[in-house]
């Protein structure tokens, strides 16, 4: 693929979006379960806003630190939330993370991933085991970091990662909710799957799909 | 059952006096032989003999009667429901995981602590299966001991008691040297320690000493073992494995990278109950998972929400085939595991209630185009309000107040999710709010419209934010802050927590802000007004939030618009008490009661909590969740009243009506200020929005 890497995280932000699309009233059923049932609301709203915001964009001129920065942008002024400060925060890191980088080589996507998972810690002050979108995208990103270090192929990095992503947002049903509305719940978040660790888990796939 | 009584047994007889028959059925039992029949049998005690002497018909008849009431429903009989839920909850475990025995105790005795009673459920199963000749390995921790501490058995011979780890610091009371020694103590078994560390400085320290002959023996007779009885640890923050000293902190950053969800006697499991490998596993002395999976009887005792992960990763990698639980982990584990057939064997006999006809789908609402509401609802309430308020130039989601913000005085920026109207956005006015910020429904606006509204409230007095304790307002309203104190703005920030449901005390600023919002809009506003300085009108407004206090009922949840289902289902029996102003759950389901009853409670958790004496004065709000008519709200502000008065309790101001909704909620909240003599001057205050006015004329 001869695609400048610009043109390919915008795409992977028009497959994110479709994603979010195909999974939007599951998401907002299981938010139902332990929150108030608007998180795939949220998230439609927050991707047809970044994708808007690029379009805007001279994608044969901006860098991925720019596309990264506008996704930012147009993510948190439509959103709001809890996921658009969070969300906000991650691209914006991982912006910096891309800063003065031209391709999108796998140790580019090790470091967008740290820098996004990061974000959304620091921002959130949540950490593992909280049952919320960073049990997907931590181990998602020492996936990567992992598969860089061991000298995967492209293919077998993204298989990682995305594993990784699904085995971490399956494994919120099991944790109790600690921070968030679905932490009022207490126990009674148990067995259901955190909705923003599913969408987290939807963008990783679409991730792994488009790069 | 009551006791046998004499009077209504003598009235019982005395029927017979009358002519012979059964036309003599007293008047208050109707002419219903079977309530008749029961009420002697079961409230006053008769035997079955004696009831067919009082009623005149034979003995048969009485124990058809008997049996029939029965079937038919007219007696009940029950077990205590807690008591029923926790043998529910273990029958439940055991055929899920396969297991020997579980033991659950019930969570209704909430005075004792939970290690407590763990430790004393552990001790009830170990004693019955500990026998003579019995060599029963012991792994440390705080139940453990407890269970060691409990635990009382008859005299048993040659049973020893080992150790199931190397020993650790003693800057704990539960290390493995005495948590075993206090089981050992309690069976009067012969105790074995390991006399070697659990972790050790290497690898080849840890091959020296298991060559040592003295520890060669130890181990020997740990392998010998054909009980164990072990607590499991999370790896949570709040677990006592980060501060027992038994690891260091590094090496478990390593195991919880690697995904281990648990520990038990020093060894990490995955979720599945796999071995995660790490830097410790050839420097740990100890009993090793697999055997430990090889014992007979391996008894687990653990409990609290944070372990469920932990626990059914234990179940599931086979440790365990006795648990020793409480009933509310018990349930959460099976809940993990996708058991869902508990929830209906719970609420017991609740009969399924037939779908009527008229039975729909959908909520109908008033709408145009579901993902318009927010901008059409904007559209409507600017042009019905114009009198009160205005966009700020290039943003509907910024309203500020016509006659609100001025030089020198400290500005009021109030703000939230849209569905909770006429919150907030009819607080926006002259001696309130200066300038309110939207969001999408129960979403919090982003930074853009704060900083908006900081801009335009700011009279060069600085601004004051204050919202509701929420995660996503506080991250949208911290960037926004930032980004205005970029500008020259000094921003403050008093967070609203006044729902006493959902936090217990010790958590107060963990709190949610709901309805009681109100009384600290309206303090904040009237400081502000005076022209008090920033840090008056902060302190102030933090001492309205520190003295108000919120109880919400839901009946109903609530719809959104995009959705028109409820987002969530309340029983038709139940209420959800503690319940917030968003889709989300309360804090706990129970049956509904009357009125009366359903103030009360709220009443007693806000008495709790409020230090108000006789004499005192309060303001009251009772407050619409949307769906719940005034009609109703007046019932309850009829008993909030007398509760108040009964206490000497003077109601300086009240307001009963739709003050924070959450778009169409059956359901309302309570909200008390516990006044002072500023907090008084400052309610009275005038001020005047499109829904508040007060001593404006």
């Amino acid at each position: 693929m001869s695609e400048s890497a610009a043109r390919a995280l915008a795409r992977m932000f028009g497959r994110m979006a479709e994603a979010i699309e195909a999974e939007k009233d599951h998401l907002s059923e299981l938010d139902g379960a332990i929150g108030d049932g608007d998180h795939g609301i949220t998230m439609s709203l927050g991707f047809k806003a970044v994708n808007k915001a690029l379009a805007a964009l001279d994608l044969d001129t901006a860098s991925p630190s720019e596309v990264m920065q506008t996704a930012a942008t147009g993510f948190l002024d439509a959103v709001g939330a809890s996921t658009g400060p969070l969300y906000a925060t991650g691209l914006r890191r991982a912006a910096q993370a891309l800063a003065g980088r031209k391709e999108l080589d796998l140790a580019a996507c090790r470091d967008m991933l740290a820098a996004f998972s990061e974000g959304i810690r620091d921002r959130g002050k949540a950490q593992r085991g909280d049952k919320t979108m960073l049990d997907v995208w931590l181990p998602a990103a020492e996936a990567a970091a992992t598969a860089v270090a061991d000298g995967r192929s492209k293919q077998d990095f993204w298989k990682a990662v995305t594993i990784a992503a699904d085995n971490g947002a399956a494994a919120t049903a099991t944790m109790v909710a600690t921070k968030g509305r679905a932490a009022r719940v207490r126990e009674r978040s148990l067995g259901h799957l955190d909705p923003g660790a599913a969408s987290a888990a939807a963008l990783v796939r679409a991730m792994a799909e488009t790069l | 059952m009551a006791l046998k009584t004499s009077s209504p047994r003598k009235g019982g007889i005395g029927r017979v006096n009358g002519p012979e028959g059964v036309d003599s059925i007293p008047l208050r039992y109707g002419d219903d032989p079977y309530v008749w029949a029961c009420w002697l049998y079961y409230e006053d005690g008769m035997t079955q003999g004696e009831i067919a002497e009082a009623m005149g018909v034979s003995r048969a008849t009485v124990n058809s009667y008997l049996a029939d009431a029965r079937e038919k429903g007219i007696v009940n009989i029950s077990i205590e429901p807690a008591r029923l839920a926790s043998l529910t909850i273990a029958q439940e475990l055991k055929r899920h995981f396969g297991l020997s025995d579980c033991l659950v105790v019930p969570n209704d005795d909430d005075s004792r602590p939970l290690i407590g009673r763990l430790g004393a459920a552990g001790a009830q199963a170990l004693a019955k299966m500990i026998k003579s000749g019995d060599t029963l390995a012991v792994a440390w921790g705080r139940t453990i001991l407890s269970v060691g501490e409990h635990l009382e058995m008859g005299p048993l011979q040659d049973v020893t008691v080992v150790q199931a780890t190397g020993g650790t610091t003693a800057s704990f009371a539960y290390t493995p040297e005495l948590t075993t020694a206090a089981v050992a103590r309690a069976i009067a078994a012969r105790c074995v320690n390991i006399t070697a560390p659990a972790v050790v400085a290497s690898g080849e320290m840890h091959r020296m000493l298991l060559a040592e002959p003295l520890i060669r023996e130890q181990f020997d007779t740990l392998a010998r073992a054909n009980r164990i009885v072990f607590g499991i640890s999370s790896l949570r923050p709040n677990s006592t494995i980060h501060t027992s000293g038994f690891f260091e902190s590094v090496p478990l950053q390593h195991y919880l990278a690697k995904g281990a969800a648990g520990v038990l006697a020093g060894r990490f499991i995955d979720e599945r109950g796999r071995p995660v490998a790490g830097p410790l596993d050839d420097r740990t002395i100890g009993i090793s998972l697999e055997m430990l999976r090889g014992i007979g009887t391996r008894v687990a005792v653990a409990g609290g929400f944070d372990k469920v992960p932990a626990l059914l990763a234990a179940l599931r990698g086979g440790y365990v085939n006795v648990l020793v639980t409480d009933a509310a982990t018990g349930a959460g584990i099976l809940r993990a595991d996708g058991v869902t057939s508990l929830d209906g064997k719970l609420s017991q006999r609740q009969k399924s209630v037939p779908v009527a006809n008229s039975y729909r789908s959908h909520v109908k609402k008033f709408l145009n185009n579901p993902n318009d509401v927010v901008e059409e609802m904007l559209d409507g309430l600017i042009a019905a309000h114009k009198p009160y308020l205005e966009p700020v130039a290039g943003s509907r989601r910024a309203l500020v107040a016509r006659d609100g913000p001025r030089p020198g005085k400290v500005g009021l920026v109030i703000g939230g999710g849209a569905g909770h109207e006429p919150c907030f956005v009819g607080y926006v006015g002259k001696g309130l709010a200066d300038a309110v910020a939207i969001g999408n429904i129960f979403s919090s606006p982003p930074p853009d419209p704060i900083v908006k509204c900081a801009v335009a409230a700011s009279g060069g007095a600085g601004v004051l934010f204050v919202y509701g304790n929420y995660a996503g307002d506080v991250m949208n309203f911290e960037m926004a802050a930032e980004l205005a104190e970029e500008q020259g703005i000094p921003i403050r920030t008093v967070l609203t927590t006044d729902d006493i449901a959902s936090s217990p005390v010790e958590d107060k600023e963990g709190r949610r802000g709901v309805a009681g919002n109100f009384f600290v809009f309206k303090v904040a506003g009237a400081a502000c007004d005076r022209g008090l300085t920033l840090d008056e009108c902060e302190a102030v407004t933090r001492k309205a939030n520190d003295r108000t206090f919120t109880v919400g009922v839901a009946l109903e949840s609530c719809s959104m618009p995009q959705t028109r289902r409820h987002n969530f289902e309340i029983g038709p029996d139940d209420m959800e008490l503690g319940m917030g102003i968003h889709g989300e759950p309360g804090v706990s389901r129970e049956r509904i009661r009357t009125a009366d009853e359903i103030v009360d409670t709220i009443m007693d958790n806000i008495f709790k909590e409020m230090k108000a004496e006789s004499g005192d004065r309060v303001a009251v709000l009772v407050n619409s969740f949307g769906a719940t008519p005034l009609m109703e709200l007046y019932i309850l502000f009829r008993r909030v009243e007398q509760r108040l008065s009964a206490k000497n309790i003077t109601i300086e101001a009240s307001w009963v009506g739709h003050y924070c909704t959450s778009l169409d909620m059956v359901g309302a909240s309570i909200s008390i200020l516990h006044l002072d003599r500023q907090l008084t001057d400052l309610m009275h205050h005038p001020c005047r929005s499109s829904i508040l006015t007060v001593n404006t004329p």
